[in-house]
C-alpha cells in the first residue's frame, strides 16, 4: 500500500514538473515571442537597414533585361546614341561592375535594330546565356515589307569578349519558335537550362543547347528562380496569392505550391540568394527563404529604406554582405534609375530620426512616392507605413479602430476607405488651419471649395494634394444649362425622353448607385433619425430601375458610346474629370454642348470632389504632431503642387490655386511641329479615347479652361462612398421586387425598416 | 395474549393478501395504459428526433451533391453578386436528402484541390486543444479553491465569476484587443489562447460539481493527515472526472465554432480557423460549404459518440446556481 | 448524496493514514486535529488553487470591463474628456438601443422558459421506458454537433422568402410569408436557439429526474398519488435546482444565438431581431466606444439583478431538498 502510494506520489511530482514546465514555456513565450507581433520592425536586435543611393553606370531610358552574377550584373538596355540632332536610341549589353559602378558594353555582342534579347542568364560555368530574337524583312523599292521572319537563338557567349561558344536555333526546342518569347530562363544545379514562354511550358535543354523535355503546365508562369540549391522554382497565381512550385525534372512536372511561406502582395518576384535559398521581394518587404525548412526571414521593409517595393525588379546579394538593388521610377521623359546598397549596420551607429507612422486601410502609389521622398529628403524625420487592409469583413478596420484609442495610435491617418465625416466628427483628426498659419500658409492659396469639403466645423481634419471631379454630363440641348438636378427632375427627364438606357452600360446597380447611393442623405435625415426608404420618391426609383437590365451586357458590340449619346438612345455618362484633356475629349464625344449636371441631389449640387492619390490627416492623438504637419505640408507646398504640374504624375489637379493656373497654362500653350516647307504647324498635344471614340487633342482654349474651372470650384461635397451596409442592404432586399415577387412598397418597407435601425444606432 | 396475536397475524396475512391483489389489478389495468402511452411518447420523441436530426442528415447528404445540383437545388436562396449582396438566379427550391447522384466532387475539391481547408482545420485544431486542456486544469485549481474553505470573499468573487460568464462576448471584444496589444500577443495565437484558458465558464460548472462533494470526505482526508494537494488530487480529481468530460465536451463544441474572436484578434487570415473560413464561404460557394461543413462536424461528432456517456454521468450531480 | 467510493482511493485514504502515523511515531508528539493554524494554512493554500485563474479572469475579463466602465464615462476614445452619465442618458434615448433592448428581453422572456419547459418535457418522456432510449438522447444532442454556419444555411433554406416553407404553404394555397423580414422573424430565431439547446437541458433533466430517490415515488404510488401530484410535489422539487441551473444555461446561450442572426441577416436585420449584441457590434466597428460600453455597463447591471433574483429564489426553494 505504502509502495503505490508514493508511486502515485511521485508521478504527482512528475505531473507538476511538466505543468510547471509549461507554465513557464507559456509565461516565456507571453513575453519573448509575443513582442515579434507588432509593427515596429525598425530595428531588429540592435540593427538597422540603411540604404546608398549610387547614380546607376548605365545612362539608360529603359532596361529590358538586368541579371545578378557575384558582385557583377549584366544590364541589356536601351541607351541613348548620339547628341542632339542625332539623337537615336540603341540596345546595348553592358557589364556591370557593382562594387565600383561602372560599366562598360560588352564588346562583340552586336545588337541591331531588329534584335531583341528575351533573357539572360549567368552559366555555371562563367559564361553567358542568352536568348535573341532576330526580325528579319525584306522591302520593296517603296519601302513596304514584303517578307518577314523572325528567328530565335539561344547562345553562349564569353563575357570577356563577347565571342559566341555555342548557338542553337530555338525551332529545335520551342515549336512555333517564331512567335513566341521566352520570358523567364534559368539553370539548375546540374547546368540544365529551363526555358519559360510565361503559358504553353517548361522547356528544358542540356549545356549544349539538346532538348531534354517539355513540362506542360496550366496557368501563366509568373517568374522563375533557380536557388541557391540548384533547384528550379517557378511562381504563378494561385487561390492564395502568389504561389511557388518546384520544377520537377524527373517527374517531369511541377511540384505542389510549396506552404509555410508568405505568398506577399503586388510586385512578387523571387531571386537568386547567397546566403539562403532564394530572396522574395514583394511591394511591402524583402525576404530571405528557406526552402530545406519551408520558412521565410523578413530583412526589411522597402519603404524603411525608402523604396517602393513595386518597383524592384531586381535585387542580389554582394559578397561583403550588402544587398543591392535597381529602383525605378516612372518619369514622362523615360524611366530613372538608382542603383542602391543596402546595408546592416549597428542601430547605435545610424543617426536615428524620429519616427512617424502613416496608418490607413492601404496606401496607393502616390502617397507611397510622396512618403519615400519626404523620407530621403529629411533629416529630422521618418515615416513608416502601416497598411490595415480591407478586407469585406470589416475586421481590420476594427483593429484600425482599436489602434486610434491606444499607444499605437498612427501620426498620419490616410483617409482612403475611411467615412470621413465619421472619423472627424469624433474629433480623431486634428485641424491643420492653425499649423497651416504657423507655417506661413495662407488658406486663400488653395481651393475654398475643397478645404470647405475637408472642414468639419471650422476646422480642416483632412486634405488631398491633388484631386479631380467626378459628375455626370448630357446634352445640353436637352438637359439645359445648369449645375445639377433633382431625383425626380432626373427621372422625370429620363421618362420624358424615354432612352434606350440610361447610361452606356446601365445596370440597376449603377442606377441605384448614381440615384441614391451618391445621393444617400436624401433619404436620411440625421437630424431627426428619419428615414424615407418608404417614400413615393425611393419607390419611384425601385420602379424605374427595374426597367434596366440586371447586369450591365459589357459584351455588346453594335454600336459605340458616341453615337448611342448623339443619337438620344443614351442620355448620361457618367465621367471623371481629371483633365483639361478629359474635359476636351468628353465635349467632342458628345459633338456638341454638355451640360454637367451631376448626381442628384435636393440642392442641386451634383458635383463630387474626389481626391486623387487619397488624402491624409493628423492624429489628434499622435505624439509627434510637427512631425506629421511636415509631411502634409510637403505635399501641398508650392514646390510639391508646381510638381505635380511639371511631371504630370498621377491623375487630377493641384488643389494650389497658382500651381493650378500654371497647370492651366500648360494645357493651354500649343505644340508645334515644323513641317517639310519650315512652317510651323500645330500638332496635338496627345490622344484621348474612350470605348470606341478617339480624339486628338489640340491646346486648350480659354473657353474650355473657364468652364473646367468652373467645374472644378462648384463642387462642394467630397465623395464619400456610401457605407457598405446600406447599399448591401438595398440590394438584398430590392431583389424581390426585381423578381416579381413582392411590391416595391413592400421590399421598400423592409428596406426602411432595417436601415432605419442603422441611423437610430448613429445618431 | 397468544389468540389475539395469533388473529391479529391473520388479518394482516389477508389484508395484504388483498393489498396485492388489488395492487396487482391495478398494475395489470395500468400497464395496458402503459402500453399505449409508451407508445404516443415514443411517436411524439421520433417526430423531435426528425426534427431535430434533419439538418445534420442534409449537410452530410448534400455533401455528396455535384455544384451544378445544389445551385438548382437552392439557387433561389443564395447566389451573391460581386459587392457580396444576395442576389437570386433559380426559381424553385428544392430541399432534397437524396442526391439525384451521388458526387464525390465536393470532397475532391475540399480534401485534394485546395489544401487551404485542411490548412484551416489544423489551425481549428492547435486553436481548440490547448484552450479545452487548460481550460479544465485552471478551472480544476480554481474550483477546488472555491471549494475549500468557502468564505464571504470568495462567495463574492464566484459571483463576479459568474456575472463575468454571462457577458455576451461583444461586450469584453474591444478591451480585450486593447489588453491583447499591451500584452503585444495581438496576432499570435495566444490573443486567442489566453482569453479562452482564463474564462470562468468552466470554473463556474466544475465549481458547482465539486461543491456536491460531501464536506466530510474532505475533513476525514484532512484528519488523516492529507495535505491540500493529495485531497485536490486523490478526492476530488477522482470524482470529478465525468464532470471534467462534459465540460470539456462543451468547451470544445463552444470554442470550434467561434468565430468573433479570431476575426478580431488574428488580422492573418492564414491563422484563421475553419469555422470563420465556414461562415464566409457561406453565401458563396454553398455546395463546398456542404462538403466542408460535414468535414468540420467530424471532431464534434466523434467527442460526442465517445463522450456522451460521460456528458450525462458527468451532469448528475449538477444543479442550482451556486453550488 | 451517494459517492462510489472506488478501492484505489481507500488504499490511498489508508496509505495516508500510515504515514501520517509513522510520522506522529517518529516526531514522538502528539497531533492537534483541526488546529488553527493548520485551518489557515489550508485556506491559504486552497486560494493558492485560486490564484491561476483570478489573475487570468482579472486580467482577460475584469480588466477589459474596467476599461468598459472607463469608456462609458467620457466622451469618446480619442479626447478622452470625462462626461459621467452623459452616455447613459444618450444611449437610454437612442431609438434603435431602446429597441434591441426590447428585442432582447423579449426574447430572452420568451425562449428561456419555452426551453426550460420544453426540456423537461422530452426529459420526462425519455424517462418512461420508451425504445430507443440512448438512440433517442443522441439524436437530440445532434443539433450540438452542427456547426454554426451550416445551421444558419439550412435555416435559410427553410425560411427564406423562397424557401421550403414558403413552398409547402403555397401548395396550400396560403400567401408567402418573409419570415425573415417581418414580424415573424424573432419566431424563427425562437424555433433557431430551441433547437440548439433542447437536447443539452434534456439532459440535466434527465439526470436530475433519475437521481430522485425511487423509494419516495414508489411510496407515493402506494398512496394512490397521481401522477400529476407525484409531479408537482415530488418530482419538481427535486429537479428545482436543476430547473435553475437550466434557467442560467439556457440564459447564457440565448445570448449566444447573436451569431445564427448575424450569419443570417449580417449587421442590420429587420428590426424584430435586432439584439443589444448587434447594437454593441455595430457601434463598436463606427468607434462608438461610449455608446457601446454605456450599453454594456446597464445590461450588466440589469444581469447582476436577474441573477440576484435566481440566487434568490434557489435559496428558498433549493435548501430542503439538497444534502
Amino acid at each position: 500500500m505504502k509502495k503505490i502510494y508514493l508511486a502515485a506520489g511521485k508521478t504527482d511530482i512528475f505531473r507538476a514538473i511538466i505543468t510547471a514546465a509549461v507554465t513557464v514555456c507559456l509565461m516565456a513565450a507571453l513575453f519573448g515571442c509575443g513582442k515579434g507581433g507588432t509593427e515596429q520592425a525598425e530595428v531588429k536586435d540592435g540593427y538597422v537597414y540603411v540604404p546608398e543611393y549610387k547614380e546607376f553606370a548605365v545612362k539608360a531610358r529603359y532596361i529590358n533585361e538586368m541579371i545578378a552574377a557575384g558582385d557583377e550584373a549584366y544590364v541589356v538596355a536601351m541607351v541613348q546614341d548620339g547628341e542632339g540632332e542625332d539623337e537615336q536610341y540603341k540596345t546595348a549589353l553592358y557589364q556591370y561592375d557593382l562594387l565600383e559602378n561602372t560599366a562598360r558594353e560588352l564588346p562583340g555582342v552586336d545588337l541591331n535594330d531588329n534584335m531583341n534579347v528575351n533573357s539572360l542568364l549567368m552559366s555555371g560555368d562563367g559564361n553567358l546565356v542568352m536568348v535573341v530574337n532576330q526580325y528579319d524583312f525584306e522591302e520593296d523599292e517603296n519601302g513596304e515589307v514584303v517578307d518577314s521572319s523572325m528567328t530565335m537563338e539561344i547562345k553562349r557567349i564569353s563575357p570577356k569578349d563577347g565571342s559566341v561558344i555555342n548557338s542553337q536555333d530555338m525551332v529545335n526546342v520551342i515549336e512555333n519558335a517564331e512567335n513566341s518569347y521566352v520570358r523567364n530562363m534559368c539553370e539548375d544545379g546540374q547546368g540544365n537550362i529551363y526555358l519559360s514562354d510565361g503559358e504553353k511550358g517548361i522547356y528544358v535543354v542540356d549545356k549544349d543547347f539538346k532538348k531534354l523535355c517539355e513540362i506542360s503546365v496550366d496557368g501563366w508562369i509568373n517568374s522563375m528562380a533557380a536557388s541557391k540549391e540548384g533547384d528550379v522554382y517557378v511562381t504563378s497565381y494561385g487561390e492564395t496569392g502568389v504561389e511557388l512550385k518546384k520544377v520537377d525534372l524527373a517527374a517531369k512536372k511541377l511540384g505542389e505550391p510549396i506552404e509555410g511561406i508568405e505568398s506577399g502582395q503586388g510586385n512578387v518576384g523571387y531571386y537568386a540568394s547567397i546566403s539562403k535559398s532564394l530572396m522574395q521581394s514583394s511591394s511591402n518587404k524583402l525576404m530571405l527563404v528557406d526552402l530545406e525548412t519551408n520558412t521565410g526571414e523578413e530583412l526589411f521593409d522597402w519603404l524603411d529604406v525608402d523604396i517602393d517595393g513595386n518597383n524592384v525588379d531586381i535585387v542580389g546579394e554582394l559578397s561583403d554582405g550588402r544587398i543591392w538593388t535597381v529602383s525605378r521610377e516612372y518619369s514622362e521623359t523615360g524611366d530613372k534609375y538608382e542603383l542602391v546598397f543596402i546595408s546592416r549596420k549597428k542601430a547605435s551607429e545610424v543617426p536615428q530620426k524620429e519616427e512617424i507612422t502613416y496608418g490607413a486601410l492601404w496606401v496607393d502609389s502616390l502617397t507611397r512616392r510622396a512618403i519615400i521622398n519626404f523620407n530621403k529628403a529629411n533629416e529630422k524625420y521618418h515615416i513608416s507605413v502601416k497598411e490595415y487592409g480591407n478586407d469585406y469583413d470589416g475586421s481590420e478596420r476594427a483593429q484600425f479602430n482599436a489602434d486610434l484609442t491606444t499607444q499605437n495610435c498612427p501620426d498620419l491617418i490616410g483617409l482612403s476607405g475611411l467615412d470621413f465625416a465619421q472619423y472627424a466628427s469624433m474629433g480623431v483628426l486634428e485641424d491643420m488651419y492653425p499649423y497651416m498659419e504657423k507655417s506661413g500658409m495662407h488658406k486663400e492659396d488653395y481651393l475654398e471649395n475643397v478645404l470647405r469639403a475637408y472642414e468639419q466645423d471650422g476646422k480642416l481634419c483632412g486634405i488631398a494634394s491633388q484631386f479631380y471631379v467626378t459628375s455626370t454630363f448630357a446634352k445640353t440641348a436637352l438637359v439645359g444649362e445648369q449645375n445639377g438636378w433633382t431625383l425626380s427632375e432626373m427621372l422625370d427627364f429620363v421618362e420624358k425622353n424615354n432612352p434606350e438606357n440610361v447610361f452606356m452600360y446601365g445596370s440597376r446597380d449603377s442606377i441605384f448607385r448614381y440615384c441614391i447611393y451618391n445621393n444617400i442623405d436624401e433619404f436620411i435625415d440625421w437630424e431627426t433619425g428619419k428615414c424615407s426608404f418608404d417614400s413615393e420618391e425611393f419607390i419611384r426609383t425601385l420602379e424605374f430601375a427595374a426597367k434596366y437590365p440586371e447586369e450591365a451586357d459589357y459584351n455588346r458590340e453594335d454600336e459605340g458610346i458616341a453615337s448611342k449619346l448623339r443619337s438620344d438612345k443614351v442620355l448620361l455618362l457618367e465621367s471623371t474629370v481629371s483633365s483639361v484633356q478629359e474635359f476636351q475629349m468628353m465635349n467632342g464625344l458628345i459633338g456638341e454642348k454638355a451640360t454637367y449636371v451631376g448626381y442628384p441631389n435636393s440642392e442641386r449640387k451634383g458635383n463630387l470632389i474626389q481626391p486623387s492619390g487619397g488624402s491624409v490627416g493628423i492624429s489628434a492623438n499622435s505624439k509627434h504632431k510637427e512631425g506629421a504637419w511636415e509631411f502634409v505640408r510637403s505635399v501641398i507646398s508650392e514646390e510639391y503642387q508646381d510638381n505635380l504640374v511639371e511631371d504630370n504624375y498621377g491623375w487630377g489637379f493641384p488643389i494650389r490655386k497658382e500651381s493650378l493656373e500654371k497647370q492651366f497654362e500648360k494645357d493651354m500653350t500649343p505644340e508645334y511641329y515644323e513641317d517639310e516647307e519650315g512652317n510651323q504647324v500645330e500638332m496635338s498635344k496627345t490622344t484621348w479615347g474612350y470605348d470606341d471614340f478617339e480624339m486628338e487633342i489640340m491646346a486648350a482654349t480659354q473657353e474650355e479652361i473657364d468652364a473646367v474651372r468652373a467645374l472644378l470650384t462648384s463642387a462642394e461635397r467630397l465623395n464619400g462612398n456610401v457605407d457598405a451596409q446600406l447599399s448591401n442592404i438595398i440590394t438584398e432586399e430590392a431583389e424581390p421586387f426585381f423578381k416579381g415577387q413582392k411590391s416595391a412598397k413592400d421590399a421598400a418597407g423592409v428596406i426602411q425598416n432595417r436601415i432605419q435601425i442603422y441611423v437610430n444606432e448613429n445618431r | 395474549m397468544k389468540l389475539i396475536a395469533g388473529k391479529r397475524k391473520k388479518i394482516d396475512e389477508i389484508s395484504l393478501e388483498r393489498w396485492d391483489a388489488v395492487i396487482k389489478k391495478k398494475k395489470r389495468w395500468r400497464l395496458r395504459k402503459k402500453a399505449v402511452g409508451i407508445a404516443i411518447k415514443t411517436t411524439i420523441a421520433a417526430c423531435f428526433a426528425v426534427l431535430f436530426l434533419m439538418p445534420i442528415l442534409l449537410t452530410i447528404t448534400n455533401s455528396f451533391m455535384s455544384a451544378s445540383e445544389i445551385s438548382s437545388n437552392y439557387g433561389q436562396v443564395f447566389a451573391t453578386n460581386d459587392s457580396g449582396g444576395k442576389v437570386y438566379i433559380s426559381e424553385t427550391v428544392n430541399l432534397k436528402f437524396i442526391p439525384d447522384m451521388v458526387s464525390f466532387s465536393q470532397y475532391i475539391t475540399v480534401l485534394l484541390k485546395s489544401p487551404e481547408y485542411l490548412f484551416k482545420f489544423w489551425n481549428s485544431v492547435i486553436l481548440v486543444a490547448p484552450i479545452v486542456v487548460f481550460q479544465l486544469l485552471v478551472a480544476a485549481g480554481a474550483a477546488y479553491g472555491f471549494t475549500r474553505y468557502r468564505g464571504r470573499v470568495k462567495e463574492i468573487i464566484f459571483f463576479v465569476y459568474i456575472i463575468l460568464m454571462l457577458m455576451p462576448y461583444q461586450v469584453t471584444l474591444v478591451p480585450n484587443y486593447l489588453v491583447s496589444s499591451w500584452l503585444h500577443i495581438l496576432d499570435t495565437n495566444w490573443a486567442i489562447w489566453l482569453p479562452g484558458i482564463f474564462s470562468p465558464f468552466a470554473v463556474y460548472l466544475l465549481t458547482k460539481y465539486m461543491r456536491r462533494i460531501p464536506v466530510s470526505v474532505m475533513e476525514a482526508a484532512q484528519i488523516d493527515g492529507a495535505g491540500e494537494w493529495q485531497i485536490f488530487r486523490h478526492i476530488c480529481m477522482p470524482l470529478c472526472k465525468g464532470a471534467m468530460c462534459s465540460i470539456a465536451i462543451l468547451i470544445f463544441i463552444d470554442y470550434w465554432n467561434m468565430v468573433e474572436q479570431p476575426l478580431i484578434l488574428l488580422s492573418d487570415e492564414q491563422k484563421h480557423p475553419l469555422s470563420v473560413f465556414l461562415s464566409k464561404i457561406n453565401a458563396g460557394e454553398i455546395g463546398l460549404a456542404f462538403a466542408v461543413a460535414t468535414i468540420y462536424m467530424v471532431p464534434p461528432i466523434l467527442v460526442f459518440l465517445y463522450g456522451e456517456d460521460y456528458l450525462v454521468e458527468g451532469i448528475t450531480y449538477q444543479g442550482g446556481i451556486k453550488g | 448524496m451517494h459517492f462510489p467510493k472506488s478501492r484505489k482511493k481507500e488504499g490511498v485514504l489508508h496509505g495516508m493514514e500510515k504515514k501520517r502515523k509513522a510520522a506522529a511515531l517518529s516526531e514522538g508528539k502528539g497531533r492537534k486535529i483541526n488546529g488553527n493554524p493548520k485551518k489557515r494554512r489550508g485556506r491559504l493554500i486552497s486560494t493558492g488553487y485560486l490564484l491561476p485563474s483570478a489573475i487570468g479572469v482579472l486580467l482577460f475579463f475584469v480588466l477589459p470591463f474596467l476599461i468598459v466602465v472607463y469608456y462609458s464615462v467620457i466622451d469618446n476614445p480619442i479626447s478622452n474628456q470625462f462626461v459621467f452619465f452623459d452616455n447613459f442618458v444618450m444611449v437610454f434615448k437612442n431609438a434603435a438601443f431602446i429597441q434591441a433592448a426590447k428585442n432582447t428581453f423579449t426574447f430572452s422572456i420568451s425562449a428561456v422558459p419555452l426551453a426550460v419547459v420544453l426540456s423537461l418535457f422530452l426529459a420526462m418522456m425519455l424517462e418512461s421506458k420508451i425504445p430507443y432510449k440512448s438512440q433517442f438522447r443522441t439524436f437530440f444532442l445532434s443539433p450540438m454537433m452542427v456547426p454554426i454556419a451550416s445551421v444558419v444555411l439550412i435555416w435559410q433554406v427553410l425560411f427564406h422568402f423562397n424557401g421550403m416553407l414558403n413552398e409547402v404553404r403555397s401548395i396550400f394555397d396560403l400567401e408567402k410569408i418573409d419570415w425573415l423580414n417581418s414580424s415573424y422573424a424573432q419566431v424563427v430565431i425562437i424555433i433557431l436557439f430551441l433547437w440548439k439547446n433542447l437536447g443539452y437541458n434534456m439532459i440535466l433533466f434527465m439526470a436530475a429526474l433519475s437521481s430522485i430517490p425511487k423509494d419516495i415515488l414508489e411510496v407515493a404510488v402506494l398512496e394512490s398519488a397521481t401522477p400529476f401530484q407525484i409531479f408537482i410535489h415530488i418530482k419538481l422539487r427535486y429537479i428545482s435546482s436543476t430547473i435553475l441551473f437550466v434557467t442560467i444555461m439556457s440564459l447564457i446561450n440565448s445570448f449566444k444565438v447573436f451569431r445564427e442572426i448575424y450569419l443570417l441577416k449580417g449587421d442590420y436585420p429587420y428590426d424584430t431581431m435586432y439584439m443589444l449584441q448587434h447594437f454593441m457590434n455595430n457601434t463598436f466597428s463606427r468607434l462608438d466606444y461610449q455608446k457601446m460600453s454605456a450599453a454594456a455597463i446597464m445590461m450588466a447591471i440589469v444581469m447582476v439583478i436577474i441573477i440576484g433574483i435566481l440566487f434568490l429564489t434557489e435559496n428558498y426553494f433549493g435548501k430542503d431538498v439538497e444534502g
